[in-house]
């Protein structure tokens, strides 16, 4: 079977530039599997999991924001964080979404609504890596 | 003549200089190689978004996006408040020649032109410089080059860009040094919002899907954009700077050994004509005696 080229690259680094069966990444829109042949798409990113799957092994990466074009069988992902499973501090990520959660439940003018749920956002992504895959 | 004792305490003391201008150089020189690999390796990133801009632009999509420029380089921006404002990357520290100076010369010199401008430090050289001469700054940050994070560049840019929503900026330029050799460094001043995209033929022609819609793509793209152009101007800058210090360590070493051999000359000199009086004395004495 044909491969599929990902292209993880970052404002500081290329962080990766391998080749696999088929990968799935948390659009805006929705997850969206690309196999080969998939339809030339540009899409912003969620904060979510992103799955790279060789055969049935999958490795799986937290990540944040950014931008997913896939073109010719080449997936170029453009972010500016994403974390690996070794990378997340679990207890980090667990209070940051209890503080996240306490913030969304108060009633306040002086809480930026929409930083905490981006807050929110990050740490269910950064637990989901871990407990699910 | 002057004191033998007071040349020698000076050539102690130029040594001393010597020591340290020696070992900033050292330091910019290893600081200078590390700036130079971030901008090889932020270039995959801006070159990709640069790729993506000018796609977006070829194909005229988003044409009165507030972020980009249309063909003829003008701005789409409707409520125009008749302002500019001018970004200003100098750096943290001096001791390296004319980097800051030359900056600041460049910066006043824009100021005078534009009557309603607002300013925006980024450096803490040009913020002390400008904030004696100008009542304009409306922003400054310091202390960026000695971590060199883009989590704080990024910072920096939302606010920029923040600004350039609210406050209806006709554009914004930024003015920072641009690192061309380690002794050579040009003065670059540059428009970045709106977006002028590099012109170049690299295009990709294929027919994308746009999810969730072409705004909400350009919008990020164009934020993003703002993002790795501030990076990469940063980067630029702080090369520039290691450059020129690193240059300007070099002549104040070579300086030094000048100064100190002149002294050791003067040294050499005074000593020997004090050990000519000293003999001539004992000569003449001894003559007395045998007389």
């Amino acid at each position: 079977m044909s491969k599929v080229r990902v292209k993880i690259i970052q404002p500081t680094r290329v962080v990766m530039n391998e080749e696999c069966d088929h990968v799935i990444v948390p659009g805006s829109a929705g997850d969206f599997g690309v196999y080969t042949g998939h339809t030339p798409i540009i899409t912003t990113i969620r904060a979510g999991i992103l799955l790279i799957y060789n055969g049935n092994k999958a490795e799986s990466y937290a990540i944040h924001d950014g931008f997913v074009t896939v073109e010719d069988d080449v997936v170029r992902i453009v972010c500016e964080v994403i974390e690996t499973k070794d990378e997340i501090d679990i207890n980090r990520a667990e209070k940051a979404q209890k503080r996240a959660r306490e913030r969304l439940n108060v009633q306040s003018e002086d809480i930026d609504y929409r930083r905490a749920e981006t807050a929110l956002s990050r740490a269910l992504a950064r637990i989901n890596t871990i407990k699910d895959y | 003549m002057a004191n033998i004792r007071d040349i020698k305490n000076r050539i102690v003391s130029v040594k001393n200089t010597k020591q340290i201008t020696n070992a900033m150089k050292m330091v910019a020189a290893s600081k200078l190689r590390k700036a130079q690999e971030r901008i090889i390796n932020a270039r995959p990133y801006a070159d990709y978004l640069d790729m993506m801009i000018r796609t977006v632009k070829y194909k005229n999509i988003g044409t009165d996006n507030m972020l980009l420029a249309d063909t003829n380089g003008n701005e789409n921006n409707k409520n125009k408040a008749d302002k500019v404002a001018l970004i200003v990357i100098t750096a943290d520290r001096g001791l390296c020649g004319s980097f800051n100076s030359n900056i600041i010369r460049a910066a006043q010199k824009y100021i005078e032109n534009n009557q309603k401008i607002d300013v925006i430090c980024i450096g803490k050289k040009g913020y002390d410089q400008l904030k004696k001469r100008t009542d304009k700054i409306v922003e400054h940050y310091n202390d960026f080059f000695n971590e060199m994070d883009f989590a704080v560049c990024r910072d920096i840019s939302h606010n920029v860009l923040n600004l350039f929503l609210q406050k209806g900026y006709t554009k914004i330029d930024v003015i920072f040094n641009e690192f061309k050799s380690a002794i050579q460094q040009n003065i670059i001043q540059k428009q970045l919002l709106p977006i002028v995209p590099l012109e170049s033929d690299v295009v990709s022609q294929t027919d994308y899907l746009y999810e969730p819609d072409e705004d909400t793509i350009i919008n990020e793209l164009g934020e993003k954009y703002v993002d790795v152009e501030i990076w990469r101007m940063l980067l630029e800058s702080s090369a520039a700077e290691q450059g020129a210090r690193m240059t300007a360590m070099d002549n104040a070493t070579e300086n030094a050994l000048e100064l100190i051999n002149e002294l050791t000359l003067m040294h050499n000199r005074a000593r020997q004509s004090a050990i000519t009086t000293e003999i001539i004395e004992i000569a003449s004495g001894a003559e007395a005696i045998s007389e």
